[in-house]
């Protein structure tokens, strides 16, 4: 295909896609909600909205508030730009390698900047969040490194590009895959562990780190949501493709077509989820996060021994 | 090899900063009250050299002549790329501190003697060069101990304090017995091969394991592995904060570099055992220095507790070296061992930054304690940058320093498991690169903590609500170690040629250049571009639009006081709480008064926890040792002569006799 084309695509992707996913696991969960909820469309219209609004920043709030978002949404893109979450295939040669453990840390760059600017306001529930925030990510990020580290030892290269291009066996996909998601639902502030649409502050994490933003900041940061969405969802709709033998042999366009779907279905599966679950009490957070961390480890101690 | 031909290497410049050095040791002792602008140009100097050497040098040995012997061994040294390493982390942390210490040490200055202080700071610089350098075990004795001396001397140097007093003891102690390790360690090798001198020593099998043990525990000591770190918390915060940052970032490596040059980069000991032994302890390490750093309240206190916690990351890279070397694995061999010396470095920078740091915030507030702090970010905004900086470096946030030294750190573990010859090493090394993210994520946790209490938000007390920015000195020395952290974390592919020298010297020709596949500086110029779009699309919509400033929502409550912040305590609570049982965490929370649910009189919350191996293991056998002094030795010594001639006499009469014997 066409360089040009596809680069066209690649950014289309990028731009447009991520809120459309969120404006889809919005629907959905309003209709498991037997509510007709907002068109599809709507987070486009939040984000013009937010930006034609005044900001409003705390007086005790510094540099680090003001530039966070910033940083944040640039990290988000370039993060997005550089993992192969809508397949590999797709992915223009511009793109360079991309190392797993550089995802992971930059996402974690992400993270530590809005848990500074968090509590730069001096509010205690930006406190409150970041600490829940940390705590959350301390229990993730061993399961995502060792999972991924898993299908990079059966590909034998940590370059995630190399990683999703090979084919992989079976059950350390469906493993890994199952980790991410259960991962996902963590790191995206998603349920059971966080509810993203509760009223009562005390009981969110993402929605408290950022309860003091507004207007412009505010869609910034948005949008960096809607992008790591893209990005958890994304390689875990991915790493569970590659459970079914045969998707790497499919032909381009069709795998690009699956790999969208699955994306969307994993974003409805997700909704579906928050329509039937409970939010996890707090201190029960880490054992369900073990589902996942066991899963990573049941998934490295085969590819240790298939390789 | 002959004097000329090692000055005409690096030894000239070496020789140069060590004589400067003493020369400012002298000079600080002659003038106790001086405040030192002069005694800081010439240590910037010395570090000058020492960078020259460090970057220009030529490898070279030099034995001096014959009047010039130590015991049965000559004076000898040797510089050769791992030893230039180690220079160029004396020098690069050096400059910044010796900027620093005029401003810091003024508000010193009614406490303690200045001069004293610059002249034993000179002499840990020069004996530290002398550890490095040094060819034989006599050599390095004799500066490992002078070393240890000069630390001791600085950590005293406020003595008017009695936890400084009880820390300057206890660091003592843990000296003397590090030191003793290592003597029994060295006349072990000695009685073994017959000679002083590192290069001839060339132990393997199983009667090298008993010395290289022993050296091995003496090395670990110094460097604050666990289960030897319990002098590290206390005695880096005793000291005067350029001090904390020379120890921690600096005085801690020689041990590690004495490791490398005994273990993996010369041969001394080919021990199969010591690399497990150095990956296992490395890893408790690593994660026993965090979660405890997690804890504290104190800043610097947090802060040395980091430096365990990186000594573990370095010796977790040495032991994967180690087992590469076992398994022939060169990659392996060069991987682990390039990413625990770019991290010694790395380390050196942002853990050197950061005590500065926290002296600059000293100096201004009096207080270290982090719940009394807060938003110091509006009062010292470059210190905070500065902090800000540093702090993400250590939690290995790309495009900094410490992301890249991790970073090849897990390229290694990656290694490890593509190359394990078993199953069961292969998913240990898988286990190594989860242990590595929790390390990483705890460690950032800790560092939103310490970031966020301390700088961010509203000032908790007085002294930080009136502080100002820190001298200009002490600012530019923060700077300067900032851009480092930067420019390091740019410039990691162009490290990797003087990195692939070192690991050349195991054997077998580099192979670390082809291991570093991150384009970082497009990475970087990406972000930069990224976020240059973003805030000029920003302000021009801020245009029609300004920014309005308004308080921090509070519910309607009415004003939030600085009480009402989440304190570094609460922060650390989740996290503590799931590891609790490593500590005995406990959370005790009293409400008190008469409609005690709804309308409480006072409610106070307490934290508990504690050090199991201190109090279940140190103090039980510290406390025998001062049992068996008190009851037996006490009465050896009883201070009468004649008592002593009698010990004499035996002596005499037991060594006659050994002579005779043999």
């Amino acid at each position: 295909m066409n360089a040009w084309l596809i680069t066209l695509i690649y950014l289309i992707n990028l731009l447009i896609f991520p809120l459309f996913l969120v404006g889809i696991i919005r629907k959905v969960k309003a209709l498991m909600q037997n509510r007709k909820g907002a068109p599809v469309l709507q987070p486009f219209y939040d984000l013009s909205k937010l930006l034609r609004k005044t900001e409003t920043i705390s007086g005790s709030a510094s540099w680090v508030f003001v530039w966070s978002p910033r940083v944040g949404l640039a990290v988000a893109l370039i993060t997005a730009v550089l993992v192969p979450w809508a397949g590999t295939l797709l992915t223009p040669n511009w793109v360079p390698a991309t190392n797993f453990l550089l995802v992971i840390y930059l996402l974690a760059l992400g993270k530590f900047l809005t848990m500074l600017a968090a509590i730069d306001t001096g509010s205690a529930f930006g406190g409150l969040g970041a600490s829940r925030e940390a705590t959350i990510s301390m229990l993730v990020e061993p399961t995502l490194v060792i999972g991924i580290a898993a299908l990079a030892l059966g590909a034998g290269s940590t370059n995630l590009l190399t990683i999703y291009a090979a084919p992989m066996s079976p059950l350390v996909a469906i493993l890994v895959g199952s980790a991410l998601v259960v991962a996902a639902l963590a790191e995206l502030s998603r349920m059971p562990v966080d509810d993203p649409t509760t009223h009562l502050e005390l009981t969110m994490v993402h929605e408290a780190m950022i309860l003091e933003y507004s207007g412009r900041g505010l869609a910034m940061i948005e949008y960096a949501v809607a992008l790591r969405t893209c990005i958890f969802l994304g390689l875990a709709a991915q790493t569970l493709l590659h459970a079914w033998p045969a998707y790497t042999a499919l032909p381009v366009t069709f795998r690009y077509g699956i790999s969208i779907l699955s994306l969307i279905a994993l974003g409805k599966a997700v909704a579906v989820a928050e329509g039937i679950f409970v939010k996890l009490k707090w201190r029960s957070v880490p054992n369900f996060l073990a589902f996942a961390a066991v899963m990573s480890l049941l998934a490295a101690l085969i590819a240790a021994a298939q390789i | 090899m002959s004097v000329s031909e090692f000055m005409g290497g690096s030894g000239i410049w070496c020789g140069a900063a060590v004589l400067l050095w003493l020369a400012v040791a002298v000079a600080g002792l002659l003038k106790r009250k001086y405040s030192g602008s002069a005694l800081s140009v010439l240590t910037i100097i010395g570090c000058a050299f020492l960078l020259l050497a460090a970057i220009f040098g030529r490898n070279c040995s030099l034995a001096f002549p014959l009047p010039w012997y130590l015991g049965d061994s000559r004076f000898s040294f040797v510089i050769d790329p791992l030893s230039r390493w180690f220079l160029a982390i004396i020098g690069v942390v050096g400059i910044p501190v010796a900027l620093f210490s005029p401003g810091y040490l003024r508000h010193m200055r009614q406490r303690i003697s200045l001069g004293f202080v610059w002249a034993a700071l000179a002499l840990l610089l020069a004996t530290m060069v002398g550890v490095i350098l040094a060819a034989n075990a006599i050599v390095f004795l004799v500066a490992w101990e002078v070393m240890a001396a000069s630390s001791f001397a600085l950590v005293i140097a406020d003595h008017e304090q009695r936890d400084i007093r009880r820390a300057a003891f206890i660091y003592l102690g843990a000296t003397r017995t590090g030191s003793a390790f290592l003597m029994a360690g060295f006349l072990w090798a000695h009685q073994l091969t017959g000679s002083w001198s590192f290069s001839e020593w060339s132990l393997s099998g199983v009667s090298a394991l008993g010395p290289a043990l022993l050296i091995f525990v003496g090395l670990a000591t110094k460097a604050g592995s666990w289960p030897f770190h319990l002098w590290l918390p206390i005695a880096h915060p005793a000291a005067p904060a350029p001090v904390s940052a020379i120890m921690s970032g600096v005085m801690i490596k020689t041990a590690i570099y004495a490791m490398a040059r005994f273990f993996v980069v010369g041969g001394s000991f080919s021990v199969p055992a010591i690399g497990p032994i150095i990956l296992i302890l490395g890893a408790i390490s690593a994660f026993w220095g965090v979660i405890f750093a997690l804890l504290q309240h104190d800043l610097k206190r947090l802060l040395a507790y980091h430096s365990v916690e990186n000594i573990g990351i370095i010796m977790m890279g040495l032991g994967i070296s180690l087992l590469g070397k076992r398994y022939h694995v060169p990659l392996l061999a060069q991987l682990g061992l390039a990413a625990a010396l770019f991290h010694t470095l790395n380390h050196a920078i942002f853990k050197s930054l950061l005590f500065l740091g926290a002296g600059a915030v000293d100096t201004r507030t009096h207080l270290r304690n982090v719940e009394k702090l807060g938003g110091l970010i509006h009062r010292m905004p470059w210190t905070a940058g500065a902090f800000v900086v540093g702090s993400a470096a250590i939690c290995a946030l790309p495009p900094l320093n410490g992301f890249a030294s991790e970073w090849m750190l897990y390229q290694g573990f990656f290694a490890f498991a593509q190359h394990g010859h078993s199953v069961g090493t292969r998913m240990g090394a898988l286990l190594l690169m989860g242990w590595l993210a929790l390390i990483g994520a705890l460690a950032i946790a800790c560092f939103v903590k310490a970031v966020g209490v301390v700088f961010l938000g509203n000032p908790r007390s007085q002294q930080a609500e009136h502080a100002t920015e820190a001298g200009r000195g002490m600012v530019i020395a923060q700077m300067l170690l900032a851009f480092m952290c930067i420019g390091l974390g740019l410039a990691a592919p162009l490290i990797l040629s003087p990195l692939g020298k070192i690991a050349a010297q195991m054997g077998s020709p580099s192979l670390l250049r082809r291991t570093w596949t991150i384009p970082i500086g497009l990475l970087a110029l990406l972000l930069i571009v990224t976020v240059g779009v973003l805030a000029i699309w920003m302000r021009q919509l801020s245009r029609s639009l300004p920014v309005r400033r308004f308080i921090t929502w509070e519910c309607g409550f009415g004003d939030l006081g600085p009480r009402t912040q989440y304190t570094a305590a609460s922060f650390a609570q989740p996290i503590s709480r799931i590891f609790g049982a490593i500590y005995g965490y406990a959370l005790e929370v009293t409400v008190k008064g008469r409609h005690r649910r709804h309308f409480p009189e006072t409610v106070t919350a307490e934290t508990m926890h504690e050090a199991h191996l201190e109090t279940k293991i140190y103090v039980p056998i510290l406390k025998s040792i001062h049992r068996m002094s008190g009851n037996f030795l006490m009465r050896l010594q009883a201070g009468s002569v004649h008592q002593y001639l009698i010990y004499m006499a035996l002596v005499l009469a037991l060594l006659l006799w050994i002579g005779v014997g043999r």
